[in-house]
């Protein structure tokens, strides 16, 4: 199942500012900010458990990371990604010529990816080495 | 069973985020310098503490990358590999800054001059636009104690201090009690603009939900309501006309108002224009009230980092110097605007994680050219470097000076010895300017 014409924010949540705090490197990480926060009627649309990995994807760019329930809506249409490697690849780097990348207001489309791999913060970045 | 010998370490100044919570008491067991509990701090600095231990996720010694591989190698091997770069790019880029302190950044702004590189901070990926904007209108500001005595309407526009700076309800804006307000909350009314019902929201007393990067359009709205303009229209952001109305009235009824605001603002398009209209909605304010605007900063110097570098250069970030002087045009030498139109050919990266913070453009291109990392922990950013130099924390390790988001200096602590007495910052850009001076037979 899939949404499309969702409007992603992203931003600190006290969980994902812990967990870089206590190391990038771990899998506190990948919990706290490898996730996706759903109005809970968004999500019912996508017919999948909380918890099922998903595609984000933007004109910038995609990533798959774990579906969750928002507790800080209602806010239907939108989705929210904690601050990150994860939602850094599908965010719009372009700056207005201020200099700041527009962290938030971008289109997405949201795919069920059920056999999809969330990958570590490391391993995720280090693709762009590669690339 | 050996006797553990701990030390109390009381009125500790917290390196995490812009509050600087300065009441921390830290207990450090001496044999080891362990830091065992972490007493007053939220969950975020708390956790900074703990991760200043010698762990799996902290470097301890200085590394270089040889067969492709991060190697431990001496600080003079490691300082000499680095300065090597530094000293054959032709446009290093040199970012980060925030997370250290002052006298370090001092010293970072001597290193940019000397190799004619581009000096930028992470306000160019958070409160730059606000930096613009207060170029662009000024800003009617205080400190935060100020708010905290007397602000009786406090507004948090496109921030959540719930999660982003957790004790700033409890030490300025919210639940304190001040000199003037002695019922701390009860005598608070709380407002908050975001798109999300967001926690802070959630224990407000009026909540607007905005619709995302319409933000430009609500603040001239409320503006021109405030200045008796009737508006033609049935809402605006996703904001209905009857409550914009109502927003304006409790504005006007307030007798001491502030508006701290966050990247809701900054990040959103239309950028330092949001910022500028916010802070002219203050100043118009003025005429009713009064009342006052404070950015919600994030790294615990980033303040520290822009009064640094613009008592240094006459700019607050995005400087280039390869002129020979300082150049400012965040446009055009902000780190991310480098990087994206591939212009700089080397990058020093100090106390921050552009790996992870910057979208994945800029990113690639940091990762076609040498990398060096003054970083204490496994990141994104140190892993892939080609020279790590692994720090003491700055407020844990080594003593310095750090600006609030108020623009109060306060003075860090040092509460335990750094693990195999790596060098602070101030020493490591220190001996990297002597290496680089040399290596230019300057």
């Amino acid at each position: 199942m899939s949404i499309e014409n969702m409007t992603l924010l992203t931003g600190r949540t006290i969980s994902q500012g812990v967990a870089l705090e206590g190391g990038k490197t771990t899998k506190e990480n990948v919990r706290a900010a490898a996730i996706c926060m759903f109005d809970k009627e968004d999500f019912k649309k996508l017919d999948c458990i909380v918890g099922t990995p998903v595609k984000i994807t933007t004109e910038f760019g995609e990533v798959t990371v774990y579906s969750t329930l928002t507790e800080e809506g209602p806010h239907p249409g939108i989705i929210f990604i904690p601050m990150g490697p994860w939602a850094n690849q599908v965010v719009n780097p372009q700056t207005q010529a201020t200099g700041t990348p527009t962290y938030k207001g971008m289109k997405a489309k949201v795919e069920v990816a059920k056999s999809a791999k969330v990958l570590g913060a490391v391993e995720l970045i280090s693709q762009l080495k590669e690339a | 069973m050996v006797q553990k010998k701990v030390k109390t370490v009381y009125d500790v100044v917290c390196p995490f985020c812009g509050t600087l919570c300065d009441d921390l008491e830290v207990d450090v067991e001496l044999s080891n310098q362990e830091v065992l509990e972490v007493r007053n701090g939220c969950q975020i600095g708390t956790k900074k503490y703990f991760s200043s231990n010698v762990s799996p996720h902290r470097f301890t010694k200085p590394m270089i990358r040889k067969d492709g591989e991060l190697q431990e190698a001496s600080w003079d091997e490691a300082l000499d590999k680095a300065a090597d770069i530094l000293v054959k790019a032709k446009r290093p880029l040199l970012y980060g800054w925030s997370s250290t302190e002052c006298e370090a950044q001092g010293k970072g702004v001597e290193l940019a001059e000397i190799l004619g590189g581009v000096l930028d901070n992470t306000a160019s990926v958070c409160h730059g636009p606000t930096l613009l904007a207060k170029q662009d209108v000024g800003v009617p500001t205080s400190t935060l104690g100020e708010y905290k005595n007397r602000a009786d309407t406090v507004i948090f526009w496109g921030c959540n201090p719930v999660h982003a700076h957790p004790r700033h309800l409890g030490r300025y804006s919210e639940f304190v009690r001040g000199y003037f307000k002695r019922d701390g909350r009860n005598d608070r009314t709380i407002i908050v603009v975001d798109p999300r019902y967001t926690q802070t929201a959630q224990i407000a007393d009026m909540y607007v939900k905005v619709n995302p990067n319409e933000d430009y359009e609500l603040l001239n709205a409320i503006r021109a309501v405030l200045r008796g303009v009737e508006l033609d229209v049935e809402e605006v952001s996703g904001v209905s006309y009857e409550k914009i109305k109502e927003l304006v009235e409790v504005l006007k009824a307030a007798k001491f108002g502030v508006i701290f605001f966050g990247m809701g603002l900054t990040q959103s398009i239309a950028k330092h224009r949001n910022i500028d209209t916010a802070i002219c909605l203050t100043r118009e304010l003025n005429d009713h009230t009064k009342f006052l605007i404070t950015a919600m900063r994030g790294h615990y110097n980033v303040t520290g980092a822009n009064t640094v570098f613009t008592w240094n250069t006459g700019f607050p970030y995005s400087i280039d110097f390869s002129r020979g002087y300082a150049r400012y045009n965040p446009g055009e030498f902000s780190a991310c605007e480098v990087l994206m139109r591939d212009e700089v050919d080397a990058t020093l990266v100090m106390a921050s994680d552009p790996a992870s913070n910057f979208p994945q453009l800029p990113v690639k291109t940091m990762f076609k050219y040498p990398l060096i990392a003054i970083e204490p922990h496994k990141t994104p950013t140190s892993v892939n470097a080609d020279v790590v130099l692994p720090p003491a924390i700055a407020g844990i390790e080594c003593e310095g000076t750090a600006y609030r988001m108020d623009h109060v200096p306060i003075r860090l602590g040092k509460v335990k010895e750094a693990p195999n007495g790596c060098l602070t910052d101030f020493e490591i850009i220190e001996k990297l300017i002597e290496k680089v001076k040399e290596k230019k037979g300057e």
